[in-house]
């Protein structure tokens, strides 16, 4: 399991791409130190990832991490102001004109005023190869929408047409960014399955998503971006571990910068937020972290240890504190670059 | 595992990299040109008008000239040009809407090239205004028996078209500039401003002489001018083809930057 602290230019150690393997298969998607800053904004700020062939991994992140924005760098949408992209060892763009990317964009439409079926033949004309629409509808699970209006879809089937979209030129990679957001439960039930008979010919997939269940659910990997960043990268079971600790508060008299930046160095924390005297610790290990608290402050008081569900120790990881100095980062020594490596 | 190491092999289609632009680009302005042809309301608007407006028009003055041509074919030349601008005005319509669903993001993750794109959507807009240029032909053959040779048509329709790139780049510009909700207004208005600065409501000849040598110095007047200039049996003339140049240069160059800067940020 990767940890970052983020050094640029340094790749991720992924799962599939470990060092010392015979000749390492020419990763599906290859970002090294992606940045991208809109105004004042720094909406992705040093993205190092690789991808091998076959890996279904999940961007996780709240709204506002840098999800889309690598997206659209990593599809050649947007320009990365530093930083370079590989699919298939191609730009970009070299990839999507040899029908090796498919994609579902975030808030994409679909061309107005036609058949489904007939937005799909103009769309596979312009595939160097690509498969029937009907056979991408099928594949789909919404063969029966071939000769529906574009403009008179609900929600959930406007975005399963969009996969079926993305399946048209059968590519060897398919990226979505926040399929499932229009879609009701049953919706995203049947997408997810017809996602899944899709992956299992051994294509990459990488999606984004702010639902951890969803990450959980489907995904051999989940790339965790905070800010821009990637907090953590590894195997689902693994950063399901370290987001859903249990979380320690205290209160903590004298509470000032250094306190807190020591706080976040105490093993077992992930995480640690202080408001006045008040300090939240989140912990993928609370009994090593709360052995090392009572050593380090045996002041502190009001101590109260909650386990929290698995969406709080996501957002309480990820979530965006307007006080920096209120957040201590992943402390380095946490860092590892084996991934064999398990928290516990 | 270092970035350098692959050559991506740049055309992957047999017929070489040129062919297998030119095909994308002709298969994609085929699908919308067809899309296009089924759309009922474009045609009614594209086809009808320009000869609903063109019977009115050259009905009252029969015998009267503008100009040195009958009232008849100069009408029929206007109303071609009138038609043909709004064919074209229409691709700032469809780069709008297409922009504002995210529409031209999903194509470019085909094989279709942005350039292709762009292009492509003028080139349909100039395709769709052959249309009511045969369309205005055909009536003013009919109805006003105005008849010309097959090489004085095929000279004033292609001269009208030529005479339209400037606002060509203009609808591009106009198409990354407006939102779909105020296209309507916005090229509403802009069309009955070019329509009568093209002299196409009102002759020019009947300007005043100081508004006459403003309309001059624009493309809309030229591109009428071309056709009836065909019909004349002379040519547009070294200052209306430096006018049009010019324009075409200029919007051309405005329309591609907005869309340079829409690939970049989009």
């Amino acid at each position: 399991m990767t940890r970052h602290s983020s050094p640029p230019g340094e790749l991720p150690t992924a799962a599939g791409l470990a060092p010392g393997a015979a000749p390492a298969p020419t990763p599906s998607v290859h970002l090294v130190g992606l940045r991208k800053r809109y105004g004042d904004v720094q909406a992705v700020d040093g993205v190092d990832l690789a991808i091998a062939p076959g890996e279904i991994v999940a961007l996780l992140g709240p709204n506002g991490a840098g999800k889309s924005t690598t997206i659209d760098m990593l599809l050649g949408l947007t320009r990365p102001d530093e930083g370079e992209v590989q699919l298939f060892g191609r730009t970009p763009r070299q990839a999507c004109v040899a029908g090796l990317v498919g994609a579902m964009l975030q808030n994409g439409g679909l061309r107005p005023e036609i058949t489904v079926r007939q937005m799909l033949t103009s769309v596979a004309a312009l595939y160097p190869r690509a498969l029937a629409p009907d056979e991408v509808l099928a594949r789909a699970g919404v063969s029966e929408l071939a000769d529906a209006r574009t403009n008179r879809l609900s929600g959930g089937q406007r975005q399963r047409v969009r996969f079926a979209l993305a399946l048209l030129p059968d590519p060897d990679l398919i990226v979505l960014d926040e399929p499932t957001a229009a879609m009701d439960v049953e919706s995203r039930r049947a997408f997810w399955t017809a996602m899944r008979a899709w992956a299992a010919a051994g294509r990459t997939v990488l999606f984004a998503t702010h639902y951890l269940e969803e990450a959980d659910d489907f995904a051999d990997r989940i790339v965790l971006l905070r800010r821009g960043r990637v907090i953590a990268d590894g195997p689902t079971t693994e950063v399901k571990a370290l987001v859903g600790g249990r979380t320690i508060r205290a209160t903590l008299r004298g509470l000032d910068a250094g306190a807190l930046a020591a706080l976040g160095r105490l093993p077992g924390v992930a995480h640690v937020e202080g408001r006045g005297e008040s300090i939240s610790l989140s912990c993928p290990d609370s009994d090593a972290a709360l052995r090392a608290l009572l050593a380090a402050f045996p002041g502190v008081e009001d101590i109260e240890v909650v386990g929290a569900g698995l969406e709080d120790a996501f957002v309480a990881l990820t979530a965006d504190s307007t006080d920096d100095t209120g957040t201590a980062p992943i402390p380095a020594g946490r860092t590892a670059t084996s991934q064999t490596e398990t928290t516990r | 595992m270092t970035l350098s190491s692959t050559t991506p092999d740049a055309g992957t289609a047999p017929p070489g990299p040129t062919m297998a632009w030119a095909t994308t680009s002709l298969r994609y302005m085929r699908s919308e040109i067809t899309h296009a042809w089924r759309n009922t309301r474009l045609l009614i608007f594209t086809l009808l008008m320009p000869i609903l407006l063109f019977s009115a028009f050259s009905a009252s003055s029969e015998g009267d000239h503008i100009g040195s041509l009958d009232v008849a074919p100069y009408i029929m030349i206007s109303m071609a040009s009138f038609g043909a601008m709004n064919a074209v005005l229409g691709t700032a319509g469809r780069i709008s809407v297409e922009r504002s669903i995210g529409w031209n993001r999903q194509l470019r993750l085909t094989a279709l090239s942005g350039p292709q794109y762009v292009i492509g959507k003028a080139a349909i807009g100039f395709t769709i205004a052959i249309l009511p240029i045969i369309a205005v032909f055909v009536a003013a053959r009919a109805t006003r028996g105005v008849s010309l040779s097959a090489g004085t048509y095929l000279g004033a329709g292609a001269s009208i078209l030529l005479g339209l790139i400037p606002l060509g780049g203009f609808a591009i510009w106009l198409g990354y500039l407006v939102r779909p909700e105020s296209m309507q207004a916005i090229t509403g208005g802009v069309f009955s401003l070019l329509a009568l600065a093209g002299g196409i409501w009102v002759p020019v000849e009947n300007f005043p002489h100081w508004l006459a040598d403003i309309v001059k110095l624009l493309p809309m007047y030229w591109s009428a001018q071309a056709g009836r200039a065909v019909l004349e049996g002379g040519w547009i003339g070294m200052r209306g083809l430096v006018t049009l140049a010019i324009w075409a240069v200029v919007l051309g160059a405005i329309g591609g930057r907005a869309y340079l800067r829409d690939q970049l940020r989009a």
